[in-house]
């Protein structure tokens, strides 16, 4: 076999937290102990072997990189120190920056020295139309009891459609929906690209409803529930943190669904319907379950990654830090509007909301391209990994 | 100098396996006078345990007996069994050094007739063969014990036991009130030959050492293949006596692991091919498997290696066995993926032999006096100070690089003595 190693990929996953993967001396160790692999296809020996032959399309290809849950088994049990769960988490990192679409965008999420530009987007998009909106203006105290933030973007008398509710869509929506774009595109490349090299019958498909049925709602069953990552031990505590925030970040879609359906289409009907929610309402009750779960969850997994840091010297990446900054940023800011409007103080109240406007932008605007991209690519591996054993692919 | 202390320059051997003897044997051989101290009963060490050497496939009384032969005519060389360094002071040339005898409860007078033993009706598990059998409270180490006298454990003596033993002895050998006895001698360098012990295997948790019999060690193996063994030479399952039809060699079982014994063992692919060829001679149709990491097979090895893995019956698998299962027939199922096919391989075998690495003695028990050592527990030869490191407690070797580094180390011993 002819191998040429592609050294820059190679140096690039060593600073994405594979720093130890020259190590490996490929005594398979981690195959055997990672509770996830599989007796016809384990992996992460072959993994660590790709990586320091520096063969990234086979790496790219490889669906077993996103099944790993970086669960620390293989880590604890390696010989030599060479940490596979770490290396296959470095491996993802190049991966959503390869898959990302708009590349440029992708990059400038992939390393700490895009940080200014990643907070300087969405700061100055959202100030931009805070000043288009032309509400500028911080609330009297009655204004902010009456409609807290809902005219942080002002108000206007076309009643069909609340201005606030128009500028938080005008920005949001293109986040998400660049988002979703991308997701989209990245999820077809690394279709296409797993196909061909797992060699798979492409004459022979299933419906959308069988595809969904047989492969993709089974996946998210095992993902809702974590039924893999139950059956790590090292690191067995980051499902404590991850469930929950799994959990809140599912709650807090359900609330955003229903309160814009209930300001924006119910409350055409009942104006009375505006207005925030009181605390007894069941949706305010899982907001509020939801944030506090939120910030419990992205808490654990805060003092796990420092604690896998002093412990176990796992190398410190922008790639799993930056996405613990944001929830929680999201987490803080979010519960600290509300605490600030039931507070009164609509000044402090303002910026703190400012801030968490921005926050959610760069998680939506960023999805595709920080560690939160494993929401879409995961699913996608294990919906591969089901597909490319069934009868479909085999034909 | 050393002619002003009243001495020839005399050195202490620590320890008394393969590389002390030959240490001690060159040593005097030159003409100085050695100290030869053994912690055990009787000198031989690891090697006596052995049941063949490699590549040669000769049994370990070849070099041992010739050696005993040539320390028991050598005037130069005194020899002390169960007996350990206290404390060393003075300086390189001119070292006092305390020694402590432990209590044999056994005197010269002893003639090895065994009578003591055959009246002794207490029992412990016999250390020699890794507790694989018991032997009796008053025992000959083994059979090819030097000095050829029987050693009493006490504390296992019931005070019936006690006075069977005492009143079996027709030549007052027997005595209980025997204490333990602090002496110093002068030296002008001493030699630690102090070897090693078998790695801990209960120590990795994943290959279930202990909680089935049908996983074992491989110098247990060497013991079981042995004449002189718990089962005079024959290889089958402890507990139920199984033959064997399959067998499993796990590889770098605890070596090659910063979890356990960071380095190399050396000799532990050699010993297994070894030991394939005790099996073949008593099961020439049993399925042999050997997981490895690599096979480290230095040199004129390469041709034992050769040989043995065109073996019609024999799997070698690169891959190391990270986990087992214990099977209900008494029978264990390795687990490991093949490297080289990228599969994971479940294989069921009547017996599963662990090749454990080499750990220096020191590593455990910590060394007497301030010498330098490895982060492993290896000593570190500092020959201006006189403090010289020879055989496995130098690094992990092989017979014969062992013997090769205790006359390396006697002459740096006697260049000391003589300056």
């Amino acid at each position: 076999m002819n191998v040429q190693p592609d050294l820059e990929f190679i140096r690039t996953l060593k600073e994405a937290g594979g720093d130890t993967l020259k190590k490996c001396y490929q005594c398979a160790t981690c195959s055997v102990a990672c509770p996830l692999s599989k007796d016809g296809k384990p992996f992460p020996r072959k993994e660590m072997i790709w990586s320091q032959w520096g063969m990234k399309e086979k790496l790219l290809t490889d669906p077993d990189v996103f099944l790993c849950h970086q669960c620390g088994d293989c880590t604890t049990k390696c010989p030599r120190g060479a940490k596979p769960g770490d290396v296959l988490g470095a491996i993802r990192s190049y991966a959503y920056t390869f898959y990302g679409w708009p590349k440029p965008l992708a990059k400038l999420a992939s390393s700490a020295k895009g940080l200014p530009i990643l907070i300087g987007i969405p700061v100055v998009v959202i100030f931009v139309m805070w000043l288009l909106s032309g509400a500028m203006h911080i609330p009297t105290k009655e204004q902010f009891a009456s409609h807290g933030y809902q005219q942080f973007f002002g108000s206007w008398d076309f009643k069909w459609y609340a201005k606030n509710i128009f500028f938080i869509v005008l920005i949001m929506l293109p986040s998400l929906g660049l988002a979703l774009f991308s997701a989209f595109m990245g999820i077809r490349k690394m279709w296409q690209k797993m196909s061909e090299e797992a060699g798979l019958n492409s004459q022979y498909r299933p419906s959308v409803g069988q595809f969904f049925s047989d492969f993709l709602w089974p996946s998210l069953v095992e993902i809702v529930k974590h039924s893999r990552f139950r059956e790590c031990t090292t690191h067995i505590d980051r499902v404590r943190g991850h469930l929950p925030l799994m959990l809140a970040f599912i709650g807090l879609f359900i609330v955003t669904c229903w309160s814009l359906l209930k300001n924006d289409i119910l409350g055409l009907i009942w104006p009375s319907l505006h207005g925030p929610l009181p605390l007894t309402d069941p949706f305010k009750i899982l907001a509020n379950v939801s944030a506090i779960a939120l910030l419990f969850g992205i808490g654990v997994l805060w003092s796990n990654r420092k604690k896998a840091e002093q412990d176990l010297n796992t190398q410190a990446t922008f790639y799993d830090w930056f996405l613990i900054w944001e929830i929680a940023a999201v987490g803080v800011t979010g519960l600290g509007a509300e605490l600030l409007r039931w507070a009164g103080m609509p000044f402090i109240g303002y910026i703190v909301y400012f801030f968490h406007l921005v926050a959610v932008m760069m998680l939506f605007l960023y999805l595709p391209y920080t560690k939160l991209a494993h929401m879409i690519f995961r699913t996608t591996a294990y919906t591969f990994e089901k597909y490319r054993t069934s009868v479909y692919a085999r034909g | 100098m050393t002619d002003e202390q009243g001495t020839t320059g005399a050195v202490l051997v620590v320890g008394g396996g393969i590389s002390g003897l030959t240490a001690a044997l060159e040593t005097a051989e030159v003409g100085n006078d050695v100290f030869l101290v053994e912690k055990g009963p009787s000198f031989g060490g690891r090697v006596a345990q052995l049941n063949q050497y490699f590549p040669k496939l000769c049994p370990p009384s070849c070099g041992l007996e010739i050696n005993f032969r040539r320390i028991r005519d050598n005037r130069r060389i005194r020899t002390y069994t169960m007996t350990t360094v206290k404390a060393v002071s003075g300086g390189p040339g001119n070292y006092e050094v305390t020694l402590e005898t432990s209590p044999r409860y056994v005197n010269s007078n002893c003639t090895a007739c065994g009578d003591c033993a055959a009246a002794c009706p207490d029992e412990i598990a016999n250390e020699f063969n890794f507790g694989m059998n018991s032997c009796k409270a008053a025992y000959l180490p083994h059979e090819m014990a030097f000095p050829r006298r029987y050693v009493i454990d006490k504390g296992a003596l019931t005070s019936a036991g006690a006075e069977a033993v005492k009143a079996a002895c027709k030549y007052d050998a027997v005595d209980l009130e025997m204490k333990p006895e602090t002496f110093t001698v002068h030296v002008s360098s001493i030699v630690w030959a102090t070897g090693w012990v078998p790695y801990d295997a209960t120590r990795m948790e994943s290959l279930k050492f202990g909680q089935s019999k049908a996983i074992i060690t491989n110098m247990m193996l060497e013991r079981m293949a042995a004449p002189n063994g718990p089962t005079g030479g024959k290889i089958h399952r402890p507990g139920d006596g199984k033959a064997i039809e399959s067998i499993a060699f796990v590889q770098c079982a605890g070596s090659r692991d910063e979890n356990h014994l960071e380095y190399c063992s050396h000799v532990c692919c050699m010993a297994t091919f070894k030991q394939m060829s005790y099996i073949r001679e008593q099961y020439p149709e049993a399925q042999i498997y050997v997981f490895y990491i690599d096979l480290r097979t230095p040199g004129k090895y390469e041709k034992f290696r050769e040989s043995w893995m065109s073996d019609a019956k024999a799997t070698f698998i690169k891959g190391k066995v990270a986990d087992m299962t214990i099977e209900a027939d008494g029978g264990v199922t390795v687990i490991a993926e093949n490297a080289l096919t990228a599969e994971k391989i479940s294989q069921k075998v009547d017996m599963a032999v662990l090749a454990t690495g080499m750990q220096p003695s020191f590593a455990l028990q910590g060394a007497p006096v301030a010498l330098e050592m490895d982060p492993s527990g290896f000593v570190i030869s500092d020959a201006a100070r006189g403090m010289i490191a020879a055989g496995c407690a130098k690094k992990p070797a092989d017979v014969v690089t062992c013997t090769q580094s205790s006359t390396a180390a006697a002459l740096k011993a006697i260049q000391l003595s003589r300056r």
